[in-house]
């Protein structure tokens, strides 16, 4: 579910960039209440444990060859409570991004947003909605499964959303909606029971972990984590309904921009100030030259000469370019060759 | 236990490791935004755009076989993306190369479009952070206000990764040498979840050990760092030097090809 930066625009990425920054900022500020200074090193190690159980892969079954492993954002909401849970999972993405070069940089926004802000809080508070208090096993089991499945699909549902405002999206937006959905449904019913597993190992070994001895545990009152689920759910239908009518499916829509054609009717005119906002700004840059699309055989002719100049530039450049890299990397051979020589 | 150092070539020295954290986390922001920001590229402008992160590599002494492979291992997602494109895509193009003109779909342009801005933009990443040792790229951060919380939360987790990389790898080991045959799949999940779970308790043991003993060194949650951090010469001459090439890139170099 790692977002690459190819996926988003710059003007999406750069406003999930600062929900998240504003949205980790505050979440940061409410842990520190929670958490005290000598709980720190806890939650550290625990952001550890998530790559490392990451690692532990199963068997699945009907499908072999195919392993699952844990995600790890809903037990680590169960057990530290939402906020430390959420900073946690930020810096997992933050070193799986910097460090493993899993998912962009530019899209580090969506990611902590789709991996680490929504489930956190998301799971909890469903699992606390469904286990709280009360500690008969068959409802924490139905809570650690419901809350990883609605966590993780509400993280997937968001990635093909925050592509298409981006305006990328060449796979229609409702066949790549189905297949996220589709995969992280199975993705969480099984991140749902490894949690279920874990849970319930820990009660037998360490009742004390699960009971709450460890911080962040906060109380929800049922009525506001029902109204806050209801309002996320609007806003989403509402985001979503208003996508999948701004947008034209994947072809219509390559259609649909390109300014580099003026005599290019589109068959589908965008009335949409957002897309067009983004057009505009996209149509600063240059746009591929020797790209054209054969219309006619007329108008193939016409272009045949202005096209093979393009061609030739085109050629030049990565030509150029790949001279000089080799240039950089000859100089840079010699010169290290010289340098044990001198030490 | 063995596992590749992704970040091993930071501790080398260079120019490029010399530099500030910030000026270098900024300037590859920024860099990468341009990249992104340009619409179905054609293969010269991000050749174009490659010559910089490349340069640096190659100056900074990162051998360039540990850099390719890497990108290969981190590819996969980025290439069922790309390769979805020439499915959905078929609007026929005729494209120009040099001596070339070929017929071809707009899908697979925009396929080697995607595949050309993956591999720049990590080139430029890969660059940051093996020239850049974490621990001060967090001093860096910590300086452009990022939460506190944060930052100590990002020292411990880089810490104690490769810790419990290991352990989780030493309790595999020992699956792998038990188990003979598929046990079936509640059988397997149990394992699993006491696998994790052990790993948790003995995670959270760890952290409390870890807790007294900073404790008892007055570790009272802020984090302290001996290396230096000031904007040098050196880092104001990098940051120009990068300013000017990508505006020369953005202004000049890209109509070249419009």
């Amino acid at each position: 579910m790692h977002m690459a930066n190819e996926l988003l625009s710059v003007p999406v990425a750069a406003g999930t960039l600062a929900i998240a920054a504003a949205g980790l900022g505050l979440v940061c500020r409410k842990a520190r209440r929670v958490v005290t200074s000598d709980k720190l090193a806890l939650m550290g190690v625990l952001g550890a444990f998530v790559f490392a159980g990451q690692m532990v892969n199963f068997q699945l079954p009907a499908m072999p060859g195919t392993s699952g492993h844990m995600v790890g954002a809903v037990l680590l909401a169960i057990i530290l409570g939402p906020h430390a849970a959420a900073v946690v999972m930020s810096s997992v993405i933050i070193i799986q991004c910097l460090i493993f070069q899993d998912g962009g940089l530019l899209a580090l926004g969506c990611n902590i947003i789709n991996m680490a802000l929504v489930p956190s809080y998301l799971g909890y508070a469903l699992y606390s909605l469904v286990a709280a208090g009360k500690s008969g096993a068959l409802r924490s089991c139905v809570g650690a499964v419901l809350a990883s499945v609605i966590a993780l699909e509400a993280g997937a549902l968001l990635v093909p959303a925050e592509a298409a405002l981006s305006g990328v999206l060449v796979v229609p937006f409702s066949h790549f909606l189905i297949t996220m959905l589709g995969v992280h449904l199975l993705v969480g019913l099984i991140e749902g029971l490894i949690t279920v597993a874990v849970l319930g190992y820990l009660q037998q070994v360490r009742p004390d972990v699960v009971l709450g001895r460890l911080p962040g545990r906060i109380r929800l009152s049922r009525k506001a984590v029902l109204a806050t689920m209801a309002v996320f759910t609007v806003v989403i239908a509402a985001g979503l309904s208003l996508i999948a009518s701004g947008l034209p499916d994947g072809l219509e829509w390559s259609y649909a921009e390109r300014p580099d054609q003026p005599g290019f009717h589109p068959i589908v005119s965008n009335e949409d100030s957002r897309v067009a906002g983004i057009d505009d700004f996209q149509s600063k840059y240059s746009l591929l030259p020797d790209y054209s699309v054969r219309t006619s055989k007329l108008g193939q002719l016409l272009q045949q000469e202005s096209q093979t100049a393009a061609g030739w530039t085109s050629f030049a450049g990565v030509a150029g370019s790949l001279l000089t890299m080799a240039l950089i990397w000859l100089v840079a051979r010699i010169l290290r060759k010289r340098q044990p020589q001198k030490a | 236990m063995h596992h590749a150092y992704i970040d091993k070539f930071a501790y080398q020295d260079s120019f490029f490791h010399r530099l500030d954290g910030r000026v270098k986390l900024i300037v590859v922001l920024v860099f990468t935004a341009l990249v992104i920001a340009l619409p179905r590229t054609s293969p010269a402008i991000l050749a174009c755009y490659a010559i910089g992160p490349f340069a640096v590599l190659v100056w900074a002494g990162i051998p360039l076989r540990f850099v390719f492979k890497h990108i290969l291992v981190i590819s996969p997602f980025v290439l069922v993306l790309a390769l979805s494109c020439p499915l959905y895509d078929r609007t026929p193009v005729t494209v120009a190369f040099g001596p070339l003109i070929w017929q071809t779909s707009l899908g697979w342009m925009r396929c080697f479009t995607i595949l050309g801005k993956f591999v720049v933009t990590m080139l430029a990443l890969i660059a940051l952070v093996s020239t850049t040792r974490f621990n001060d790229l967090l001093a860096g951060l910590q300086r452009l206000h990022l939460p506190k919380l944060l930052i100590i939360q990002l020292g411990f987790l880089y810490r104690y990764i490769f810790i419990l990389i290991d352990r989780a790898q030493h309790i595999l080991l020992a699956r792998a040498g038990r188990r003979l045959r598929n046990l079936g799949f509640k059988t397997e999940l149990q394992i699993a979840g006491a696998m994790l779970g052990s790993l948790l308790i003995r995670s959270i043991d760890n952290a409390e050990h870890i807790n007294i003993a900073m404790q008892a060194r007055g570790f009272d949650g802020t984090w302290h760092s001996l290396s230096r951090l000031k904007i040098r010469t050196a880092d104001l001459l990098f940051a120009a030097a990068s300013v000017g090439l990508m505006l020369a890139l953005n202004f000049f170099i890209t109509p070249l090809f419009r």
